[in-house]
């Protein structure tokens, strides 16, 4: 349960209604987040980084309102503004923006020690162990790598205690491992510190891993609001149609390690799975990347196979999106899988449908920095 | 001198969009377009027995402004203005605004803000400006002459007493101070350009993606 309906019982954490005119350009917006993790989805230009910046008061809206918390922190009657350090949000921005003169350490206390003691609800020494920093504490920003400096970053904001934390595109500076690591980190800051979170994001495969809710933009407005499984697949939100590669970012836990050219065994969900480059020790915890294109489902345990992968699951949802289907899948975690609308037919697929998945080793990208 | 109302101006005119912001700007530039000796002679206006800042001087210390040492440093003080100001201005500019916004949604207001992250990201800069201000004041003439007369072992600055010696006829001694003033300019110029220099290596990204 987020912290804010513990806060506010069941009102929302978020509650806004905004317009903000630029030449050529009009964000014209109203939502409510109630949920731990809301994502803003939408394609660049769509409003979500504006948004975001209304929210966490470095851009003042044309008119509207919003509330964080039940705290009127913009408004019209009376005008209100608050400005960014009297809202108590926490905003990560796209490339961590470090203060480069100062340790790793320092960075990390600039927001908590300008707390009153009776705010700091969480220690920085907690924050550190959370999101792995020991190591880190004494070393200049500079010679930080781009992940590094984006956990360094998450830090920083949570240590100022935040009601609320804004996150605008983490991981669009990452390569895919570091992704998978910012992934674990984010989701160990939501399981236990249980702070809301708004996250900006294009990448329809983090939205899925990540949020709880999905806002989707288009041209400024919001379109559609939902689960991401299900709005992201709506037909008429055309999330899909824009982004060819879906790809499912499961939790995995890894059983064996890849030893020379032996792959190794993840287990996602239910599932133990083979994958090649498996770095890492035996019970460690990672991110595995499948592309929801790259599975192939068979409605009868297929045999004779060179794939080392099949799996028992249940087909839970189907969405027509234009020329394709998305299937959810449960193994014990859920999966999206695509196939054309043909092999709907014959394999006379239904929810509640128990299949195989079958998975190429190849086609498992573990995301462990190695 | 130029400290305080230099950092002032060049916030006001970077980090905030003010209305009118442009007259401004054109104010603090004036000083570099105009003859020194007409800035000498408003600011003998100013300074003078019966301006309003000589007359102030008068009532609570008893002694004039004009003629005195004060008056010379007021006078490099706002011919180098301009200077200063545009230095800091530019390195003011270049500190990344992401960085203070950063640190705004982190709790710090304007001014810790400001003191913080922005004037430490910018103080080679500052400090770069400052020594060109120092150098431009060191070698003021015009609005000198003016308002701090030329009176031997008072307000004599270095080119006042160049301008005595030659007038005299002394070339050998005038010789010698130019020497002087420009042992001053090329040491103070090159610390400058020392500055400067680390300023752009330092901004070479340091958290590449990766």
């Amino acid at each position: 349960m987020p912290r804010g309906e513990e806060v506010m019982g069941t009102g929302p954490l978020v509650g806004f209604d905004v317009v903000k005119d630029y030449p050529g350009f009009r964000l014209e917006c109203s939502a409510e987040f109630r949920a731990g993790v809301t994502a803003v989805f939408g394609k660049s230009g769509s409003g979500k980084t504006t948004l975001l910046n209304c929210l966490s008061g470095i851009e003042r809206p044309d008119e509207g309102r919003i509330d964080i918390l039940g705290r009127r922190v913009y408004g019209d009657s009376p005008p209100t503004h608050l400005p960014p350090e009297r809202r108590r949000i926490g905003y990560l921005m796209q490339e961590g923006c470090l203060f480069p003169h100062m340790s790793v350490a320092h960075n990390i206390s600039y927001g908590h020690r300008l707390l009153p003691p009776g705010r700091r609800t969480v220690g920085t020494a907690e924050i550190i162990s959370l999101l792995e920093l020991t190591g880190l504490l004494e070393r200049p920003v500079a010679g930080l790598s781009g992940g590094e400096a984006q956990r360094v970053a998450l830090a920083r904001a949570l240590a100022s205690c935040p009601d609320i934390l804004l996150l605008d595109e983490p991981l669009s500076a990452l390569d895919a491992p570091m992704r998978g690591v910012i992934i674990r980190y984010l989701k160990a800051v939501r399981a236990k510190l249980r702070i809301p979170m708004v996250l900006v994001s294009h990448s329809l495969s983090e939205v899925l891993a990540l949020a709880d809710e999905a806002l989707v933009l288009s041209g400024g407005r919001a379109i559609a609001q939902g689960p991401p499984a299900r709005v992201l697949v709506d037909p008429t939100v055309g999330a899909l149609a824009d982004y060819p590669d879906l790809e499912n970012l499961l939790d995995g836990r890894i059983v064996r390690p890849s030893e020379g050219p032996r792959s190794g065994v993840v287990r996602v969900g239910a599932a133990d799975l083979e994958a090649p480059d498996v770095h890492g020790r035996a019970g460690e915890e990672t991110t595995v990347a499948i592309g929801a294109a790259d599975i192939i489902v068979s409605s009868v345990r297929p045999q004779g196979l060179s794939a080392r992968n099949v799996v028992a699951a249940r087909v839970t949802g189907l969405h027509p999106v234009g020329v394709r289907t998305v299937a959810y899948c449960d193994l014990g975690v859920s999966i999206a899988v695509e196939l054309s609308p043909g092999a709907v037919s014959e394999l006379q697929l239904r929810e509640g449908s128990d299949i195989f998945l079958i998975i190429k080793s190849n086609s498992i990208k573990v995301l462990s920095p190695g | 001198m130029n400290v305080v109302p230099a950092l002032a101006v060049s916030w006001l005119l970077v980090k905030r969009r003010l209305p009118g912001g442009f007259v401004l700007d054109l104010l603090v530039s004036l000083p570099l377009a105009l003859p020194p000796v007409a800035i000498g002679f408003f600011l003998l206006l100013l300074l003078g027995r019966e301006g309003p800042f000589g007359r102030a001087a008068n009532a609570l210390f008893g002694s004039d402004i004009i003629f005195t040492w004060f008056a010379a440093a007021i006078a490099g003080a706002v011919v180098s203005f301009p200077l200063v100001t545009r230095s800091i201005m530019v390195a003011m500019g270049g500190v990344d605004r992401r960085l203070e916004l950063s640190a705004r949604t982190l709790g710090a207001g304007p001014w810790r803000v400001f003191f913080t992250i922005t004037v430490p990201l910018a103080y080679r800069g500052i400090l770069a400006g400052l020594l060109l201000g120092f150098v431009r004041a060191l070698s003021e003439f015009g609005a000198t002459i003016v308002v701090a007369g030329n009176i031997s072992g008072r307000t004599e600055t270095l080119p006042l007493a160049v301008y005595s010696n030659i007038l005299l006829g002394r070339d050998g001694q005038a010789m010698v101070l130019i020497g002087i003033t420009i042992g001053l300019a090329v040491a103070t110029l090159a610390v400058h350009n020392w500055l400067l220099a680390r300023v752009s290596i330092s901004r070479e990204s340091p958290n590449a993606a990766g």
